[in-house]
């Protein structure tokens, strides 16, 4: 055997003993958080492993997996979602012993009738990137805002017109868009594992197939805000046209306007006209997909 | 090779994104902080450089509490308890969040208060106004008044130090007099020695006191810990308790229902009986009715027919009598007839 094939080996060996030593350190109780977080940070590729290999688990006896890189990517994706909640949270339990306490996370996440969104037309290059902004936007205002843009391609000062939004509440639009074109949208690229070539090809298909594109865009974009519209408030269903209109007429409810109509096609097409108080006769929007910012 | 290699850029890349934790998000101190119940989002601390609170009930059971900037990045949180409460302070850049989630037997609470970063000489303002305001009995938490008794020492220890430098800074800046005439006693090094060694001293005291000061914080905060648990025991056990109670008394409703519910049976089985005899009498004499009826109309009939039979009878009666006396008389007759048609 050649020395460089003697290293690997040796190498190997190293690692393995190394991931059952922090395996072992994993299983012991912790007592104070400061132990847990350097426990915790000198273990994080075995504990994302750990969960992307449960949420595998769980897709395989669900029926849902698929063995394609869509579905690696869809498993990785929500180990590190639950090994971020495992990190941040997990601190209320110490004492505890971190292992155990990453598989109960897990474990209790799986148990719910609807873990996290699965749908075969969302594991689609297209479907993936509406997936990453649709889901962003229930958790970031800054994806929120940006919707308008993707859906529609909506500039901030157009969206604080249709959304009929005064002071302070218009400058923070701006914000909104600086810091999605800063920092959001790459950073949500990079969670839902789309890389730039990705991006390209997505760009030239809506530039050749534009309205098979858009088409199919409105249709994902549907499937997404029909699951992600439930992590609005409670207190945010859907309201009729003659509602909106009162309440963009009176002025109020200026979050329940932004939250909703980002993320229900048909409210924001009945509402779509009554940010510009009969100014001008404005066509219904439609959906013109953008994938950048 | 391709996949793998994708996978695993992938995998790198997430990594990185979990561990650079809340130092990915790009929002300022300025910018309100999102807080979500059970992934739902339910209201914004929006301190600016102020103190903040959010206070959320909810009809279901709190699994966790997170706090998230405005771009969406995970800044904390906690998993709440099965039962009772939890508390947790979050360390952010410019604030510290205090959470509390509660559970009861149905439903939850969360509280968010959102507390400004103080500066080191607010710090020390607080300090000297918590002591001073120690005498009045205000229901502050054992551990901040604790940590204030330090802060204060602290102080102090700062303020002698600074008294100790200013003292020396002086004397070497201070022109040198003509030396004067002096005695023994009023040796030039005499005082300076004598104040050291009593600035020694309080130093000595004062690290005695703090000392004195973290045992008492400990103590403070075992005692905490314990009267946590006990209160969460005993809130568990309230909840038995009620559960029990609860179940005791739906046993009963269901018993008292259940008593009620054959006593309805029985009685409607016997009116069910009643109206069917009822019924079955009402045809009865229905029937007697008719047939009575039937009768009545049979005797009548019989009656007439009687009545007529009789006068037929009478009739054939006076016809029989007035028929006798012409009989008797015929007879001659033919006689007579036959007599004469004999020659």
């Amino acid at each position: 055997m050649t020395p460089i094939g003697m290293e690997q080996i040796s190498g190997r060996e190293q690692t393995m003993q190394d991931c059952t030593a922090a395996l072992g350190r994993l299983e012991q109780v912790v007592s104070i958080t400061e132990e847990f977080d350097r426990v915790v940070s000198q273990a994080l590729p075995i504990l994302l492993d750990r969960a992307t290999n449960s949420t595998k688990r769980f897709l395989r006896e669900t029926g849902q997996w698929g063995d394609d890189v869509a579905h690696e990517k869809f498993a990785l994706r929500w180990g590190a979602e639950y090994l971020e909640q495992f990190l941040v949270a997990g601190r209320s339990e110490v004492p505890c012993r971190p292992l155990f306490l990453l598989d109960s996370i897990v474990a209790k996440q799986h148990s719910r009738p609807e873990p996290f969104y699965y749908h075969p037309d969302l594991l689609t290059p297209l479907g993936r990137l509406i997936d990453g902004l649709v889901s962003r936007a229930a958790i970031s205002r800054d994806a929120l805002i940006a919707l308008y843009h993707h859906c529609f391609g909506l500039g901030p000062g157009q969206v604080i017109t249709v959304l009929g939004l005064t002071g302070p509440a218009g400058q923070r639009i701006y914000k909104n868009f600086k810091r999605w074109r800063d920092s959001g949208w790459q950073r949500t690229m990079d969670d839902m594992g789309i890389t730039e070539s990705d991006a390209q090809d997505l760009c030239s298909q809506l530039q050749r197939h534009h309205q098979q594109s858009n088409n199919e865009a409105e249709r994902i974009i549907r499937i997404a805000q029909a699951h992600y519209r439930k992590s609005e408030p409670d207190h945010y269903p859907c309201l009729s046209r003659r509602q909106w209109e009162e309440m963009f007429l009176e002025g109020y409810s200026s979050d329940y306007r932004i939250w909703h109509l980002a993320l229900c096609l048909d409210c924001f097409t009945a509402a779509w006209d009554l940010g510009f108080r009969g100014a001008t006769a404005i066509e219904k929007p439609r959906v013109e997909f953008h994938v950048r910012p | 090779m391709e996949r793998e290699r994708d996978l695993t850029d992938y995998r790198d890349r997430l990594l990185n994104a979990v561990k650079a934790g809340t130092r990915r998000s790009a929002c300022g101190t300025s910018d309100s902080i999102q807080v979500f119940v059970n992934q739902r989002r339910v209201g914004l601390l929006d301190g600016k450089g102020v103190e903040a609170t959010l206070q959320v009930q909810t009809d279901v059971r709190i699994d966790s509490v997170q706090l998230r900037s405005e771009d969406g990045v995970l800044l904390g949180g906690l998993f709440a308890p099965e039962y009772g409460f939890r508390t947790s302070r979050i360390p952010l850049l410019r604030e510290t969040i205090e959470l509390r989630v509660q559970n009861y037997a149905q439903g939850g609470s969360v509280s968010a208060v959102s507390f400004p970063a103080p500066s080191f000489w607010h710090r020390a303002r607080r300090a000297l106004v918590g002591v001073a305001d120690s005498t009045a009995p205000r229901p502050v938490a054992f551990a901040g008044s604790g940590m204030r008794a330090i802060a204060f020492t602290q102080v102090l220890l700062a303020v002698a130090l600074v008294g100790l430098v200013a003292d020396r800074t002086t004397g070497w800046m201070t022109p040198v007099r003509p030396p004067l005439p002096v005695t023994q006693t009023e040796a030039p090094w005499a005082a300076p020695l004598a104040e050291v060694t009593k600035l020694g001293q309080q130093l000595v005291e004062l690290s005695r006191m703090q000392a004195k000061a973290v045992e008492t914080i400990q103590t403070q905060q075992q005692g905490m810990a314990q009267l946590q648990r006990t209160m969460a025991k005993l809130s568990s056990t309230q909840e038995t308790v009620a559960s029990s109670v609860l179940t005791v008394k739906q046993e009963m409703e269901q018993r008292r229902k259940g008593a009620g519910r054959d006593a309805d049976r029985v009685t409607r089985v016997i009116m069910s009986k009643a109206h069917n005899a009822q019924e079955q009498l009402e045809a009865e004499i229905h029937s007697l009715t008719v047939a009575n009826d039937r009768l009545s109309n049979e005797l009548s009939q019989l009656d007439q027919n009687n009545q007529e039979l009789k006068k037929r009878l009478k009739s054939a009666g006076v016809d029989v009598s007035k028929a006798t006396i012409p009989d008797r008389e015929k007879p001659i007759v033919a006689q007579q007839s036959d007599t004469a048609q004999l020659p």
